[in-house]
């Protein structure tokens, strides 16, 4: 029911307050909360912003002026009133908000593909079901550099389901176009769907401070239509490595990466 | 010397106080007053000042992260550099400015005045409070001084980047003990100011008598007592972590990593209200005192605080929202509900104002400004209180926008503060002039400033990175946040001007320049040791403007 | 005390009942770390159940009879006398927080800092508990004992609990 009168609402203001549209299935749910926000907020804010204005104007001391203020303190109603208003706005919000958790949050069964996406300083390594491995660091001397940059290649219009890890400090899992972050966090499983509708490539990047080269710790997703992506899965290598930040790394060490999991030598090198 | 304090018998003439000495001796001056004064209003200017020392060189801070942000792959400072200065930045402002700037600076000072009590309950406690806190400044300054250079991994320090192996050196070890020694010190500041609020009030203070500043910083000061000990806990295991082996944050030794931002958040959001509180307190007192009128919906505003109180003990998590590990709707509706108690305030302080006579000084300029910019904080709080819409947002730069315009607000008010209470302090007003126009720079370089920011973070720039892609639609709004920031420290600079010059040549205040409301108004300024030596009839919350218009009673209600 | 006791102990209902809210709700849907909220709510109600225990047994040991700052009619006459002890002046908190921020560099750079801390701290503990002995020359009758017994009233010269 909720989500019909959030539809109905949208269908009237459809403005999204500034922010970005979204390029997948869930994030649909996202955006209609963010414009139901700003059809409260905005009013709120403006008849709030006009009461203070009016009052200073309409009030203010003029000089050479001999006004005796009044001096009342109480009136119940009033009080009473902007107190149960904004209870009954929260409320509302809270319940188109919980609707919209759970169709986020909704973690499938039976995704159609399962990515484990693993944080280390400051890079990431894409795990495929297939057991085909891309591990990537950026450019640490040049962040205009995009070549070179892990590349996380996904289907669309499937859902895909993300198993996001961290192999030392926390990092975060963010793609301005998905609307959606997830941290990765030593100790803690962490797993979400996305069902990505609009192929294309979409800048990602780590959103959560994890050391020296934190700026320097982004990713590209790689959105492209399921027979492309079967036809990409298919000629995969087992491992491949883009090494632009990480001189340590060299393409004849993915094995041993994969093996051990132990990045340590392979992350601490410096700028060079 | 001790001193056998009396309550004063006198009746209260307005405005004819004279300074007499209770205890007669000599005084200390200079270097030994500030060393070893145990009177509550030494040591709240002590707290002020080292306040703003601790907000210049944090607004330096800023000044070098907006001037490598200003453009894309900038190499202005290294990404160490960079990381230092977000991290002390962040820490100094929270836990050297912004929190005990309010509730120990203006605290201290103000409610023994605003009671009706010669001083605080343990004036040697208080002076022990500042050397604590003097120190916790000291020491996290100190990190810059080491070989490895302070800590690098944000105010919040999330564990394991924390652990030794992530961040060697003492910079850290420095960030742990510096926020330790200043958490102590928040602590006995609490400790003293509750006694002194339950015990030292003068005959006749009810509890529902005492200005609404006194209840913020008494909520404030819960608030602390049970934030503050969490903080220092956490610090403790991280420390043990770090130098005795230990495991609470390794998750490979069967630690948990996540247990540091539950332990951290109970503290920090607390925290988040610990800072803004007091600040709600000090425009409140402006607002009533500038509209020549009370407070509106006095018990109504108690509540509110009390309310925001309670529920800020059960909100920590909402920073944790994308970790996938916490009860969101618990939270959410716990976040949402706080905007309830928020919006009451507002609507009384717009009661406050209604039908008054508003003098727009420079102290309402800045309460006005607060209004502003606490307002667009507390909406875009809400927004982030969602948990799907903090999915999209969380360690954006909107919500570095967000709590930029939530602190910033509580600033304004402790600016508005300074101009409406050094009069007090120093017997002289701070130049008009000087003030507008600062208030006007810093109106418009915060919001210059922060603004962009929201849509930075729509844009999908993360906090904290040292410098970005020229390709991603950041860089326009970048310069522009950067040039507010030169603004901003520009009206800093007019407003410091302003209280160098205004301190020894200002205009003579006299005791009572805003025909003020509440207690602090009925002693001279500067206040006598021991402060009153008369003291109005208390009958009901702003005795001093009973006394100064008896054709204007405030009605006694019980 | 009334209102003093009623509000922390107020506040210790509103945390006992979030303790208890939160504790079913994670165990019916939450993570297992959220076990360290639970434990920070229930030390976080009791320390407020301490604290407004005490302030309610201030309340009622005074059988009703209301402070003068409890009073709504109280004039300054009827809070006339003593208050308490407050020190001017005093060299040793500033000795004692030295020793502390010692102790604290300790923690970073090793534990030779915590000798000079240990002497300073406990030096000016020394300082700071003797202090008030030797000033009851200067100021005849500033025993507080003294003071509370000679001021038979029971409400101000109780008011501000044992010394």
């Amino acid at each position: 029911m909720c989500c019909s009168a959030m539809h109905q609402l949208t269908g009237l203001l459809a403005t999204n307050f500034g922010s970005p549209s979204g390029v997948t299935t869930q994030d649909h749910y996202t955006r209609e909360l963010w414009r139901l926000s700003g059809y409260f907020s905005v009013p709120i804010g403006l008849i709030v912003l006009g009461l203070i204005t009016f009052a200073i104007v309409r009030y203010r001391h003029r000089p050479g002026e001999d006004r005796k203020p009044a001096q009342f303190q109480y009136h119940i109603p009033i009080e009473a009133t902007y107190t149960i208003i904004p209870l009954v706005i929260v409320a509302v919000i809270f319940g188109f908000m919980y609707n919209a958790e759970n169709h986020v949050d909704k973690v499938s069964a039976k995704p159609a593909v399962a990515i484990t996406v693993d944080g280390f300083q400051w890079g990431w390594r894409f795990v495929y079901p297939n057991g085909h491995v891309q591990i990537g660091t950026a450019d640490y001397n040049n962040i205009n550099n995009n070549n070179d940059l892990p590349v996380l290649v996904l289907p669309s219009n499937e859902t895909v389901q993300l198993h996001v890890v961290s192999l030392d400090v926390v990092h975060t899992f963010y793609v301005k176009e998905f609307l959606f972050n997830r941290d990765l966090i030593p100790g803690i499983n962490n797993t979400f769907d996305i069902n990505v509708t609009k192929p294309g490539l979409y800048p990602g990047q780590c959103n959560n401070i994890c050391g020296e080269y934190h700026a320097y710790m982004r990713f590209l997703v790689d959105v492209m239509t399921p027979t492309q992506y079967a036809a990409w899965y298919a000629n995969q290598p087992a491992c491949s490595i883009t090494t632009a930040g990480v001189p340590g790394i060299q393409k004849g060490s993915c094995a041993a990466i994969n093996a051990g999991a132990d990045f340590t030598g392979y992350t601490q090198a410096p700028k060079g | 010397m001790t001193i056998l304090e009396e309550r004063p018998q006198f009746a209260f003439e307005a405005h004819e106080a004279s300074l007499m000495e209770i205890v007669p001796g000599p005084r200390p001056h200079g270097i030994v007053k500030f060393v070893t004064s145990t009177d509550h209003k030494q040591i709240g200017l002590n707290y002020l000042f080292t306040g703003l020392a601790g907000f210049l060189v944090a607004g330096l801070m800023a000044l070098v992260m907006r001037t490598q942000l200003i453009v894309p792959n900038n190499h202005f400072v290294t990404e160490n550099v960079y990381n230092e200065m977000f991290t002390i930045h962040g820490t100094l402002m929270l836990f050297v400015f912004a929190g005990p700037f309010a509730f120990a600076g203006f605290g201290n000072y103000l409610v023994p005045l605003m009671i009706g009590a010669p001083d605080m309950a343990f004036p040697r406690f208080n002076n022990l409070s500042y050397w604590l806190y003097l120190g916790g400044f000291s020491l996290l300054l100190a990190g810059f001084l080491t070989n490895n250079g302070a800590a690098q991994f944000g105010w919040f320090g999330y564990a394991p980047l924390t652990e030794a192996i992530h961040s060697p050196g003492p910079g850290a070890d420095l960030w742990i003990v510096g926020i330790g020694l200043t958490g102590f010190s928040g602590i006995f500041t609490a400790v003293n100011i509750i006694t002194t609020v339950f015990t030292l009030r003068a005959p006749g203070m009810v509890m529902f008598r005492m200005p609404i500043f006194v209840w913020n910083i008494l909520v404030t000061m819960f608030l602390i007592l049970l934030a503050f000990p969490v903080l220092t806990a956490a610090m403790a295991l991280l420390w043990i972590d770090r130098h005795l082996g230990g495991n609470f944050y390794n998750a490979n030794k069967g630690g948990q990593p996540i247990l540091w931002q539950n332990l951290f958040w109970f503290f920090g959001h607390p925290e988040v209200y610990i800072i803004a509180l007091p600040y709600f307190g000090v425009a409140t007192e402006i607002l009533a005192t500038m509209s020549r009128k009370p407070v509106f919906g006095y018990k109504g505003m108690i509540a509110a605080t009390l309310s925001i109180g309670a529920l800020a003990m059960g909100v920590w998590a909402h920073h944790m929202y994308t970790t996938g590990a916490v009860l969101l709707p618990f939270f959410a509706a716990m976040s949402l509900l706080i905007a309830v108690p928020t919006g009451i305030k507002f609507f009384n302080w717009i009661g406050t104002m209604w039908r008054g006579t508003i003098v727009l000084n420079t102290a309402m300029l800045f309460c006005l400004g607060f209004l502003a910019m606490f307002l667009f904080g507390g909406i875009t709080g809400v927004i982030l209180a969602q948990p799907v819409l903090d999915f999209q947002l969380h360690n954006t730069y909107f919500v570095v926008a967000h709590f930029h315009y939530v602190l910033i607000g509580a600033v304004m008010a402790g600016f508005g503060g300074l101009y409406y209470w050094l009069p007090k302090m120093t017997g002289r007003k701070l130049s008009e002039k000087w003030g507008k126009l600062g208030f006007a720079l810093l109106f418009i370089g915060f919001n210059l400033t922060f603004f962009p920011q929201h849509d930075l973070g729509l844009r999908g720039m993360p906090r904290r990175i040292e410098t970005y892609n020229a390709g991603m639609g950041w860089n326009f709004l970048n310069e522009l946040s950067s040039i507010g920031a030169y603004i901003t420290a520009i009206g800093v600079l007019v407003n410091a001007w302003n209280i160098f010059t205004s301190w020894r040549h200002g205009e003579i205040a006299g005791d009572n320049p805003w025909d003020g409301q509440t207690l602090e108004w009925a002693c001279s300024s500067p206040p006598p040791d021991h402060n009153f030596e008369a003291l109005p009839p208390i009958r009901s919350e702003r005795p001093v403007w009973d006394a100064n218009h008896p054709d204007m009673l405030t009605k006694v209600g019980h | 005390m009334k209102v003093e006791s009623r509000t922390v102990l107020g506040a210790f209902t509103f945390l006992t009942v979030l303790a208890i809210v939160y504790w079913v709700l994670v165990a019916l849907h939450g993570s297992s770390t959220e076990r360290s909220g639970i434990t920070m709510l229930v030390f976080s109600f009791s320390a407020y159940a301490l604290l407004g225990t005490y302030l309610l047994a201030q309340y009622l040991r005074r059988h009703g009879i209301p402070r003068p700052e409890d009073r709504f009619d109280a004039t300054q006459e009827d809070g006339a006398g003593v208050i308490d002890y407050f020190p001017a002046t005093s060299i040793w908190p500033v000795g004692m927080g030295l020793g502390m921020v010692f102790g604290a560099c300790a923690l970073v750079w090793g534990l030779w800092y915590l000798a000079i801390g240990a002497v300073l701290f406990f030096g000016a503990v020394f300082g700071w508990v003797t202090e008030s002995d030797y000033t009851e020359d200067v100021l005849p009758g500033s025993d507080p004992d003294e003071l509370a017994a000679s001021h038979g009233d029971f409400a101000s010269s109780s008011a501000h609990g044992d010394h």
